[in-house]
């Protein structure tokens, strides 16, 4: 099955800057693609190249097969939702939705009923003959969704659209947005800076550093086999463990203890990761148990690695307790409890237990 | 604490005093003035404080006074469709396409309202002059052989010279209100299929709207009431506009009634003119949503 969009080595430079560097991707029809990355990582440039608001210096942008980049904005079977949702100030809520159809002249007696029905899609039917900044910026943020699937479009844009919102209306329209992309069955390629609702939202996640794609797979994939520490970091919450690779044995690694190295079992290995180079253990705060020192070892698990710590801070924090602790060699490690485990005290001494599965080890 | 009261309402009045006091002394009582003096009569040449209508009644009632307040507002409308030509897309070049030195190109067009009016008007003569700049270079160029006389004195020097003057004024609010158009809103229109020409239909003439109309509004009033360029370049008696008229009514003819009169008619017909302009401005900057905005108040979100 050909792919509905392919970004075939796209470079884009802005003078001596070089935003994009040679990025290939596919998207598959249907699917959820989310353009993760900080400010900067080249998500929002990749963005306005398949959109054509911005030339690419290099490579190719196929729709359905066809190249289109060279194919000035207007020409591209693709529309956009916008940042700051950029709605006609000077037109009614039904005028706006109703633009892009009248630009494509299609038939007078059609045009009503679409938006109409766009308008219901996004529940806004009753504030068609309103002025745009007469409404909040979560209805005009429908208003700018709806003005982009009334087009029916095969592949949408979105250019971090929740990102105006107050949080709890961001995580309804997280969901809402979800539901209508399942239901519609428009391709969506959805640019944010919030890993979260990368997760919450996609099928598959592209994380963007410095112009390149980091990694490309599904939430689950980045989270549990992150490629990096980079991926690690960015992606949810984790703990970094400066680890130094075991010659001998592939399956261990040291870190920093109280009186030496202490060795420690990792199954899952990312690539690149080689002797000699620095590297990390990443383990999620919710893989760490935390027991007291004088505790017995753990029984039934054998791969269970063992790691002495100190409390220094607990924070509460609703449905779960945050335990921020410090290793041996001052590294900081939080760790989640629930809050009818038994309390430690700040200060204690105590052993932090994982599964050797639960494990990433990745370079940087 | 009705003390604490008062003692606000003192403050309001002290603060409120100067401007109140600028407003009325400068502009309420000479208008004012202007407006009594228009109903006053003018017997032997001595001026009577008798009220009377009869200076209206000349006004109206001569062919000349209608004749060349319409003269003068199609002398103005010749310079607004001008300037607006001329403005329009230097605003929107300044506003879209510079990136470098915007600022730098904005005072460039903006400079020439630093030169006193009169040398502008002035510079007007020397290039259109019987000896001037522009004779001497086609004569140069031999494409004729005596100066033309036809340049200067004439009503299309008049319109030159203030469309000259007068463009800056334009451009001024014209590129504000472009340079105040997102981007993304341009993009918005392209990514909705229309192209450039129907994205600057559809999308940025109506919002430029409200400063396309200030600019022909300042053009327009401010060469309607000019008074120097028709007077140094307009040469003969025809070609002279309503200020002339009243300057003349108040120092020559010595009748300050009837050039109170013709005064109060132009403020009249300004005022008018501004009202109306106001009005189209105000349409254009809340999308003509009169119907929506009573809404808007009655059922807030």
């Amino acid at each position: 099955m050909t792919p509905i969009v392919e970004l075939r080595g796209l470079t884009k430079r802005f003078g001596a800057f070089t935003a994009l560097d040679g990025i290939s991707l596919a998207v598959a029809a249907g699917e959820f693609l989310t353009v993760l990355g900080a400010s900067g990582s080249g998500k929002t440039t990749t963005l306005r190249l398949i959109a054509g608001f911005d030339l690419a210096t290099e490579g190719r942008i196929l729709i359905e097969g066809a190249d289109v980049a060279a194919l000035p904005p207007f020409k591209r079977p693709v529309n956009t939702v916008f940042q700051q949702y950029a709605l006609f100030p000077h037109m009614s809520v039904r005028d706006n939705v109703g633009y892009g159809l009248r630009m494509q002249r299609v038939p007078h007696r059609e045009i009503g009923p679409r938006v109409t029905e766009a308008l219901e899609m996004v529940q806004l039917g009753p504030f068609a003959e309103r002025a745009p900044r007469q409404l909040s910026g979560g209805q005009q943020q429908r208003v700018a969704l709806a003005r982009a699937i009334v087009n029916r479009p095969r592949v949408l844009l979105l250019d971090e659209p929740l990102g105006a919102l107050d949080l709890k209306l961001r995580r309804a329209m997280q969901l809402e947005l979800k539901d209508l992309q399942s239901k519609l069955g428009i391709t969506f390629i959805y640019v944010t800076h919030d890993q979260e609702e990368a997760l919450t939202m996609s099928d598959r996640v592209a994380l963007m550093r410095g112009g390149r794609i980091e990694q490309l797979g599904a939430p689950r994939d980045l989270y549990d086999r992150p490629r990096s520490r980079y991926v690690a970091d960015f992606i949810g919450e984790t703990n970094l463990l400066p680890a130094v690779a075991n010659d001998r044995d592939p399956g261990m690694v040291t870190v920093a203890g109280p009186a030496g190295p202490i060795p420690v079992r990792v199954e899952v290995r990312a690539d690149g990761v080689r002797a000699g180079i620095p590297l990390w253990l990443s383990v999620r705060p919710e893989s760490l148990s935390v027991v007291a020192a004088a505790a017995p070892a753990a029984s039934g698990d054998g791969a269970g690695n063992s790691l002495p710590a100190t409390v220094r801070e607990i924070v509460y924090a609703g449905s779960v307790v945050k335990l921020h602790l410090a290793l041996a060699d001052g590294t900081t490690i939080v760790a989640l409890r629930s809050p009818s485990d038994p309390p430690f005290a700040s200060g204690s001494s105590v052993q932090l237990r994982w599964p050797a599965s639960q494990g990433v080890l990745v370079a940087d | 604490m009705d003390r604490v009261r008062t003692n606000r309402r003192v403050k309001t009045l002290v603060a409120s005093a100067i401007p109140v006091t600028w407003v009325v002394v400068l502009l309420l009582v000479p208008y004012a003035l202007l407006l009594i003096q228009s109903f006053w009569r003018l017997r032997n040449g001595t001026l009577t404080h008798e009220l009377t209508t009869e200076n209206y009644r000349r006004l109206f009632g001569t062919s000349l006074y209608p004749a060349t307040i319409l003269y003068s507002a199609g002398v103005a409308l010749r310079v607004t469709v001008f300037s607006l030509l001329l403005a329009f897309p230097v605003a929107y070049v300044l506003a879209f396409k510079v990136r470098k030195h915007k600022t730098l190109l904005y005072m460039a067009v903006i400079i020439p309202l630093w030169v006193s009016y009169v040398v502008r008007a002035y510079a007007w003569k020397i290039i259109l002059g019987q000896q001037g700049i522009l004779n001497g270079l086609l004569m140069s160029m031999g494409i004729i052989r005596t100066p033309l006389t036809v340049l200067l004195y004439s009503t299309a020097a008049v319109v030159l010279a203030l469309t000259h003057i007068y463009t800056p004024f334009t451009l001024m609010p014209i590129y504000a209100v472009l340079d105040a158009i997102p981007p993304a809103l341009k993009e918005a229109s392209q990514d909705l299929y229309a192209n450039r020409w129907r994205t600057f239909i559809h999308v940025i003439l109506p919002l430029s709207l409200p400063g396309v109309v200030a600019g022909c509004t300042f053009a327009f009033v401010l060469s309607m009431g000019d008074f120097l360029a028709p007077q140094l370049l307009g040469g003969n008696d025809s070609a002279l506009m309503v200020s002339n008229l009243v300057w003349s009514l108040f120092g020559v003819a010595y009748n300050w009634p009837l050039g109170a009169a013709v005064s109060v008619v132009m403020l009249a017909l300004t005022l008018v003119l501004l009202w109306v302009a106001g009005r189209v401005e105000a349409r254009g900057s809340y999308g003509g949503e009169a119907r929506a905005s009573v809404t808007d108040y009655a059922a807030p979100v």
